[in-house]
């Protein structure tokens, strides 16, 4: 019975469609459908990915994560509470209307009214952050106000797409979930839920941001987001040539893609910092030397190369290397177990100390190994796993802090301090899990915060690292990168650190 | 079958689906996670819009509260919102429900396919060699583990052989508009043998994964019954009259054997249901199990809990269906 039907499978395969053959098709093994095609009505890096191939923004990132014009032409900040944006000219939507200032007001009191998705307010409303207004300056100019200075707007503005106001307003923000008219290189040709998202070229296209060229229309004439959520399968559809990219492979298969013919591992960093935030207002790591000594009792590149397999960036500091205003100067504290427990004896802990080292059950392998080079210079941690939420309930800045120290991660896809120095280390601010306070850091960032030169801006936040990294609130982490797998006829693309996967300039051969 | 014991049977719905629904609240209020921290996740959120988020969500009022709102609505056939798809549940379930059905479906008839002759042969070959692989194989279906299984299945036919394709559905040049919403059977109906060809490559791979432990079971109860009845007198009574045994077998003895494989049958089919969300999740099979077991991971309550029921009510039917057949195969029986 079974080798009948394989046989008539197999007989029937050999007359199947070979549509795929004929027009260029690029397709994408991903761990997640889209949740919904409305640009403002998720929180989802995944949604946003196949969102933004048929969506453009006014602004977007090249591959090294500079911020460029997309559907603006140029932007200038007038004062530290305003931004005038200049409207590229000849943008269509997909239906073929043109692009107007009045849409890119629409698109942005959509996401920051209370209640302008039919109801609905924006989950992405706060990450337009303290926009107070949209305004039409002129036909080609629209002004955002903001509430208080905000030196990331740009760096936000990547991670929202402009909708048309006429289409929105026909189908409604319900219609807006499953029908699409955006401005990007790719239109909706169907919407298989759970199974695929099938993207055919835009010829309207006017090309895409003029900073990172090709630009023109996309080079592929169909793109599919096919959805395999299992890591073994989507490997397997990859090896099997039945996706071109697949996005989150798992280190352990990274051999088995390189071992094929056909297909090759592409790594980036990504944007999500790791560190062990030590309680900077308690015995024993009120004491920047036991502090120290905690960071050189950590061989961070042997947990590197085990434990993740050899796909993190080991880190000095706050932020990614990719981040604006990084400071790639910073001293590594080196391992040093020795050292450490020199330093230990120095604050008045001869004997060394005992202290818990709490985590996410996610990261218990990781954070078991920290813990075991800890405890061999000396500092005897014990791993205690929590909950999440109730983990960073315990380490919120107005709790009691209580803890010793907290293996946790802060995500900051901006790239921007702004985004991860400021919440994690400001004095009491909302992600100071260390509870650290530094009143010259403070002053630094506060002066970063309403600086309008960015090159000033950078330089203080350059600063801020030093002055952290000598102070150890923390461990110094890693950054984990994002691993991709791609097939051999894929040219021109690279994944990037947003962990967005633009298919505009993809070619298969 | 009488009208009142169906009305019987259905008011037995009410209890079970009011017990259900009380579990599954529970046991989502009680799980630790909270869908807008997981929603918000990326720590930028404010605390007025995680406010804000709350009472869009509902989730502001006691759970008392939340819980009439949500039983009452129910009762109209409105399960609210899908917190992270932001439209209506049942919108959302509806999506992906053809593909589980049709999943199951052909996983029912290929276990059934394979279980009922092999059981009758067992039966009739007892202890010969063919009885024991059959022991054998079915001591290897209900054990293989499906995720496993169904992965293996992937790298031998798809990625060496192949032959078939790794995930998915259908493929994509075929555009098939829907009339059962079973793609397979859309295909015929809509005269395009080559997307019934594509779509059923498709199918064979989750299909079986999810086929073969239901396959053993049913092998070893097909089994069982047959040697039952092949002992009773009026098989011994028909052999007698010189009734070929070819008709002995697969008219008289299989009629009445087969009563017990269509319970079981009927009451496995449910937990395909739940055996779905393994095989849908190994094969990128679009369907509600893998929505369900997605939306348990994000605490998407609303989906869970109308997703729940809806297994529930599924699984009684089942049973009903399998009353049913048991009747009707079976005179003596009444309901």
């Amino acid at each position: 019975m079974l080798r009948k039907t394989l046989a008539i499978t197999a007989l029937a395969m050999t007359v199947a469609i070979p549509a795929h053959v004929m027009a260029s098709e690029l397709r994408v093994g991903f761990t997640l459908d889209a949740l919904t095609l409305d640009p403002a009505n998720h929180r989802k890096r995944e949604t946003e990915t196949i969102i933004r191939n048929i969506y453009d923004g006014l602004l977007t990132r090249d591959a090294k994560m500079k911020v460029v014009s997309e559907l603006a032409e140029s932007w200038t900040q007038v004062d530290p509470l305003t931004y005038d944006f200049k409207i590229r000219k000849g943008v269509t939507f997909h239906d073929g209307s043109a692009m107007t200032a009045d849409d890119i007001v629409f698109t942005f009191e959509r996401l920051t009214k209370d209640g302008a998705m039919g109801g609905q307010t924006s989950p992405r409303k706060d990450l337009v952050g303290p926009v107070k207004a949209i305004s039409k300056v002129d036909d080609q100019t629209v002004r955002f106000t903001l509430s208080e200075p905000w030196p990331i707007l740009p760096a936000m503005l990547p991670v929202q797409e402009v909708v048309s106001k006429a289409f929105t307003e026909k189908v409604g923000s319900q219609g807006l979930a499953t029908q699409t008219n955006g401005t990007g290189p790719f239109k909706l040709v169907e919407w298989r839920k759970g199974d695929s998202i099938i993207l055919q070229r835009y010829d309207g296209y006017y090309g895409g941001a003029t900073d990172i060229p090709p630009v023109g229309k996309a080079c592929v004439d169909r793109a599919i987001f096919k959805i395999i959520p299992e890591n073994a399968s989507r490997v397997a559809a990859l090896l099997a040539g039945e996706v071109d990219i697949i996005n989150e492979l798992p280190p352990y298969d990274m051999k088995k893609v390189e071992a094929s013919a056909n297909t090759k591992v592409m790594k980036v960093n990504g944007t999500r910092t790791f560190f062990v935030a030590l309680n900077n207002t308690k015995k024993p790591f009120d004491d920047v030397r036991v502090r120290k000594a905690a960071n050189m009792a950590v061989n961070k590149a042997l947990i590197i190369e085990k434990v993740l397999l050899g796909t993190a960036e080991p880190l000095n500091g706050v932020m990614s290397p990719d981040a604006f205003g990084y400071n790639p100067n910073l001293p590594a504290y080196p391992f040093d177990p020795e050292g450490a427990k020199k330093l230990l004896t120095e604050a008045g802990y001869p004997n060394g100390v005992d202290v818990t080292l709490d985590t996410e059950g996610a990261f218990k392998e990781m954070v078991e190994a920290v813990a075991a080079m800890l405890t061999k210079a000396n500092i005897r941690a014990k791993v205690n796993v929590v909950e999440g939420s109730t983990l960073r309930a315990k380490w919120l800045p107005t709790s009691e802090k209580t803890g010793d120290m907290y293996f946790t991660s802060w995500g900051n896809g901006s790239l921007d301090p702004a985004d991860i120095f400021v919440p994690t280390l400001r004095t009491g601010d909302r992600g100071n899990s260390a509870f650290y306070s530094n009143k010259e850091v403070d002053a630094l960032l506060d002066a970063a915060n309403v600086e309008l030169d960015q090159t000033k801006r950078a330089d203080l936040y350059k600063k801020a690292q030093v002055i952290v990294n000598k102070d150890a609130p923390w461990m110094f982490l890693w950054l984990p990168q994002d691993i991709y797998g791609v097939s051999k006829r894929v040219s021109g693309w690279e994944p990037s650190a947003d962990s967005r996967i633009n298919l505009h300039d993809a070619c298969v051969k | 079958m009488k009208p009142l014991a169906l009305v019987g049977r259905i008011a037995q719905l009410v209890p079970v689906l009011l017990g259900v629904s009380v579990i599954v609240f529970v046991m989502m209020a009680l799980t630790p996670g909270d869908p807008v921290e997981i929603m918000l996740a990326d720590q930028q959120a404010t605390p007025q819009q995680v406010q804000a988020m709350r009472h869009d969500m509902g989730l502001d009022r006691p759970a008392l509260e939340r819980f009439g709102v949500f039983l009452g609505n129910a009762l109209t056939g409105n399960f609210g919102l899908s917190f992270f798809h932001r439209r209506p549940v049942a919108e959302v379930i509806a999506e992906r429900l053809p593909a589980t059905v049709e999943l199951t479906l052909a996983a029912l008839l290929l276990a059934i396919a394979i279980s009922v002759p092999l059981g009758v042969v067992a039966a009739v070959k007892k202890n010969k060699l063919v009885d024991r692989l059959a022991a054998l194989g079915s001591l290897f279906g209900i054990s293989l583990p499906g995720f496993w299984f169904g992965i293996i299945l992937i790298i031998l036919f798809a990625v060496h052989l192949k032959l078939l394709p790794v995930s998915g559905r259908m493929e994509f040049a075929c555009e098939v508009p829907a009339i059962t919403t079973l793609v397979t059977i859309d295909s015929l109906l809509r005269g395009r043998p080559d997307c019934f060809a594509n779509a059923l490559s498709h199918l064979i791979l989750p299909a079986l994964t999810l086929a073969l432990p239901m396959a053993a079971v049913l092998t070893r109860v097909q089994r069982a019954a047959m040697l039952e009845v092949l002992r009773s007198d009026y098989i011994v009574f028909a052999q007698a009259k010189g009734i070929s045994r070819r008709r002995v077998l697969w008219r008289h003895a299989l009629k009445n054997a087969l009563v017990p494989t269509v319970t079981v049958a009927a009451i496995e089919t449910g937990s395909l249901l739940g055996g779905n969300m393994v095989v849908e999740t190994v094969f990128g099979w679009p369907g509600l199990g893998r929505l369900v077991v997605e939306s348990i991971f994000v605490r998407n309550y609303p989906l869970v809990q109308a997703a729940v029921l809806f297994y529930a009510v599924t699984y009684v039917l089942l049973n009903f269906i399998a009353d049913v057949l048991y009747t009707m195969l079976n005179p003596r029986v009444r309901l």
